[in-house]
Order: C-alpha cells, then structure tokens, then sequence
C-alpha cells in the first residue's frame, strides 16, 4: 500500500514539473497565484499575464501532461498483463505485435476516412489481429507455454504489420501524408489536443481500471490453467477479457502517439524486482510509475536539445541500457 | 438412513485419441472418508480426479452433492472441493501467504481485494499446517516438502471440507512424507475427506478408511485398507512380491524382493 502512495507521490512530483517547465518556465509561486486567480477569481496577477500562463498550462501543457501519463499507464499495465497472460518476462506489446497491428490499422485509417473514431477502430482491430497471429505462431509448434516461441511469433507478426504499414507509406501521398506518418510513428505527444485527450482518455482510462481490478486473477492465471480452474476461476473469460483490455489500450496509445516502445517491457520488470510478483500491487504500480517515466521522457524531449527529439526514439534510447540492466537482475523476481 | 454421497460416478468413460484410459466406473464418496486411489502408472488415477474437477470431460455421469458436475461451474465446485496438485514451481515468486491468499478467491467478488478476514483465514490456515513462520517467504525458495504444505494452506484457506490430493508424498523426503501423512490423518479427524493418489500402498493402509485400485481403466477392487490390500493384490498390479505384516494398529506392506540371495 505505501508503494501506491509512493508511485502516487513520483506521478504528481513529475506531472507538476512537466507542467511548470518549459520553453517559458513557470516558478511555483506565479503558479499559485494562477491557481487562485482561475479558481477564486481574486486578482493575484495582471490580466495579461493571467491569461499567457493559462493558455500555456491549459492549451499547451495540461493536455500534453494528461496524454503521458495515459499512454505511459496503458503500455506499462498491457505490458504486466501480456507478461501475466503468456507467463513470460520477454513480452510486450511491442514485442507482440500489438504496437505494429495498431500502427497499420491507424494508418490505413488515416488513409480511408477522416473520422476519428475509424482511426481508432482499425487501430484496435489490427492490433487484436496482430496479437492473435503472435499467438497462433507461438502455439502452433507446441501446444505448452513456450517462451521462445511465443517472442518469435510475435516477431512475426510484428514484421508482417510493418511491411503492410510500407505499403501504405509506399502508396501515401509523398508530400503530405507519408511525412505525417513518419513523423507520427516515431513517436510524439506534440499533437495533444484537449478535445481528443478527452476522447481516448475514456477507453483508455476504462481499460486500466479494468486490468488493475483484474489484478488477482492474473496471479491465479500464472500457476497454470488447471490449477486456476480448481480454484473457482473461469479461466477463458479472464485470459479473453485481459488480452482485449491490453490490445485496447496499448492500440489506442499508438493512435494518439505513434510507437512507443520498451515501456511495457522494462516498467513491470522494475516493478516486480521492488515490490515482488503479486498482481493486485504491480498493475496498479505499474500504471502510476509508467505515466511518470513517459512524463520524464517527454521532459527530455522537450527540454535537451533546442528542438523537440520524438520520444519513441526517447524511449527506447533509456529503456535498453535500463533493460539490460534489469535483464541482469530479472532472474532473481523470475523463479 | 442413507448417507448422500458427495461424490457419486457412473458408467464413467474416458479416452484419448483411440486409446482407453479409463471405461465404466462406477463409485461413490461419502463425508468422512479417506480414499486412497491406488494402481500402477498410466492406470487412469490422475484422469479420474481430473474428471472429479472438471478439469477433463469423459462420458458418463457425475455427480456432486448430487447435481450434475457438466451444470456445475468451477466457482461452484471450488466451493465445494479443494485441490491440492503435487508441488510445483511457479513462474512469478509469491510470497507463501500470496499463495495460500489465493485459496480465497472464489469467495471474492469480482472487484473485491482480499480483506483482513481472508488474511486472518490464511495465516490460521498456515498455522494449522505448522509454517506460519513461512509466511513472508518467496516460494520458489521453499523446501518440497515446505512448498507441498503450503498448498495444502491454500486448501485450508479454500473452506471447504473435502479434498483432491494428486499423490501428496511424491518428491518428499521420508521425513516429510510421514509428517505429511500425519496431517493427512489428523485433519480427516476434524471431519476432512480425502480422495488422494499414491504409489504407496504401505501409505494407504497407514491413512486410509478405504482404498479403491484401478488397473487399466477399470476398478479392480474397492473396499477397506486391510481387505483390498494383499499379497496377491500387489502382485496383480505391480508384479512384485510383498508381505502384509500386523503392526501395532494398521497393518503393513513390506516389499520382498524375488530372488532370495540378494
């Protein structure tokens, strides 16, 4: 419990930062004085300064905030699930499949229709496709829990959505819509706008919940499927129900920022070596320490170089020194 | 009057691809009993208690507190019947109260965390098999032994009276063993009933009320420890020689080899 309010803790410390800090840095006194103007209407500071602040928290950084911490907490939670579903430290959504069916399907959205929530549907679909290609590979040369062949059919499927996403680069407009789809896949939190932050919040959001009250299931679902059904659990609605919650939510990340990869691999690594195995603490952890590092990334991308690096690049350039870190200690909280 | 049985099959049949593994049994289990499943490997014991949980699904009919098993759903029977695999890894390192913990979970509603009542119930259920001190400890770090009781807490938690053991003593060291078989007997005193696998056949006449031998597919013999089990009997099922001596309160099974001058 101590450990949700730490994670809590970390969360809100970075969430503030991110949206203090900047091109136009706000210190915590000015920012007071904003909240008590906004919220009490008393005059605290001049109007014109007023209203530059307010536009720089609630147009700029407000959204941009939000949308980290949901994309960090979707792809860090799908990430603990995936690992608890398949019993295996190696996957991600990333890893597989997922975060290539949903690029694909985002694309090829992005290709037929300007309405938003067909982008969001393919996403999902070709992302659930992608992972239930991964699994049939995976399960196809031995029916038991293979680590290694379940990595590899999610390779394969991984490449299979990434050659479909060059077809559509391939035939994309070369002027406006492949730069657009580059620049999107790399990674990017910069088109965060309030109104959309707002509408993939609420699946996202709702798919957390569901996979952080899942928690206990997922700690019976480990000791294998026999066992779990003697204990009472109706093991085929949880493993369907936790793998679409997880597909859900890490496709709807892509549609929003692109690819954002290592995040779902090294978070619940982390978590588990701090807080040991059990379910009920390491999603809900893992959402709160995943929005906080996604927030400490995009600082990074903000505020290293003069112009903004996207943070999948990011992402990955500080997820794999970590990974092979934790790879080196991983053995210990894996039996 | 009559006894209902918690557990009643018949004309059970079972088969994988061609092959028969198990065809017509037929038998009841009452409140009370200690059932020792006995016959050689690949006679079918595993199959049978596998098919008692559900967990597989032959032809034939059973029967739980009298409804059938096929209308039963894991929730109801886990609320009926506690399983206790032989001892396992697991993939993630549980701390050993994790792992009785999730003993309670078909008593939690979908949303529910266990409360302090179920943690009570788990740490009186580790008390209860002598590993309390155990309680903060990752599992894979346990002894056999230590890891088989931790199970059987985890049944304990389940509150439920009537257990399914799948070869209990398998991998124990001999001490073990006997303790294991001591709480075996102790608990079926406080009202436990036991349906459990074994190799033993010495061990089925030290715990058991009544012991049932499958040989290929088929119950060969059912009926009380010192009856079903004989010299004859053994070498049906196993092909060795053995004698049953009288030894205090039970009767024993010692093993002879066949030829005499080694």
């Amino acid at each position: 419990m101590k450990s949700l309010y730490l994670g809590a803790l970390l969360l809100f410390a970075m969430a503030l930062f991110s949206l203090l800090w900047g091109q136009y840095p706000i210190d915590i006194s000015t920012f007071m004085e904003y909240l008590q103007m906004k919220f009490t209407a008393k005059q605290t500071m001049p109007q014109a300064e007023y209203e530059l602040i307010n536009n720089i928290i609630t147009e700029i950084r407000l959204p941009r905030v939000l949308l980290a911490i949901l994309i960090g907490a979707a792809l860090a939670t799908s990430g603990g699930v995936f690992q608890a579903m398949f019993v295996n430290p190696l996957v991600s959504p990333g890893i597989l499949g997922v975060l290539a069916g949903a690029s694909f399907g985002a694309a090829l959205g992005m290709l037929l229709s300007e309405q938003w929530f067909v982008v969001q549907i393919l996403a999902f679909v070709f992302g659930f496709i992608a992972v239930v290609f991964a699994i049939l590979i995976g399960s196809m040369v031995t029916s038991s829990r293979s680590t290694v062949m379940l990595v590899l059919g999610g390779v394969i499927s991984g490449s299979l959505f990434t050659s479909l996403l060059s077809v559509i680069k391939y035939v994309a407009d070369p002027y406006s819509t492949l730069p657009a789809i580059v620049y999107w896949l790399m990674g990017s939190l910069s088109m965060a706008d309030f109104n959309e932050v707002v509408l993939v919040g609420v699946p996202i959001s709702m798919s957390i919940f569901g996979m952080i009250f899942m928690g206990k299931y997922f700690d019976i679902l480990s000791l294998g499927d026999e066992e779990a059904k003697a204990l009472g659990v109706n093991v085929k609605a949880i493993r369907i129900t936790a793998i679409v919650l997880a597909t859900l939510a890490s496709s709807l990340s892509v549609v929003m920022a692109g690819i954002i990869g290592w995040i779902g691999l090294i978070i619940p690594h982390i978590i588990r070596m701090a807080v040991g195995p059990s379910h009920r603490l390491l999603i809900p952890l893992s959402a709160l320490v995943g929005g906080a590092f996604l927030l400490l990334a995009d600082a990074i991308s903000r505020l290293a170089l003069s112009v903004e690096i996207p943070i999948g690049i990011l992402t990955s350039l500080i997820g794999i020194p970590i990974f092979i870190i934790v790879l080196k200690n991983a053995r210990a909280a894996w039996n | 009057m009559e006894l209902k049985p918690i557990i009643e099959v018949k004309d059970l049949h079972f088969s994988y691809k061609n092959h028969n593994v198990l065809s017509g049994i037929n038998f009841k289990l009452y409140k009370g009993e200690v059932i020792s499943l006995l016959g050689p490997n690949g006679c079918g014991k595993s199959t049978l208690i596998r098919l008692i949980l559900k967990l597989l699904e032959g032809k034939g009919e059973i029967k739980l507190n009298n409804k059938a098993l096929q209308k039963c759903s894991h929730k109801e029977i886990a609320s009926h019947i506690a399983y206790i695999p032989q001892y396992h890894n697991v993939p993630f390192n549980y701390s050993v109260l994790e792992m009785v913990l999730m003993g309670r979970i078909s008593k939690l509603g979908i949303f529910a965390s266990p409360s302090a009542h179920d943690e009570k119930k788990a740490t009186d259920a580790l008390r209860r098999v002598g590993i309390l001190n155990l309680h903060n400890r990752p599992f894979g770090q346990l002894s056999g032994g230590q890891k088989q009781l931790v199970l059987l807490a985890r049944a304990l938690a389940q509150e439920v009276n009537f257990f399914i053991m799948d070869e209990p003593v398998n991998g124990l060291d001999y001490g073990n063993q006997i303790r294991l078989l001591e709480l075996i007997k102790s608990l079926s005193q406080e009202g436990y009933t036991f349906l459990k696998t074994t190799h033993y056949p010495d061990h089925a006449l030290l715990v058991s009320t009544r012991v049932v031998v499958l040989n290929a597919g088929k119950i060969v013999a059912d009926g009380e420890p010192h009856q079903v089990i004989n010299s004859q009997m053994i070498e049906d099922i196993y092909g060795v020689q053995s004698d049953i001596i009288e030894h205090g309160l039970h009767k024993r099974c010692i093993p002879v080899f066949a030829h005499k001058n080694i």
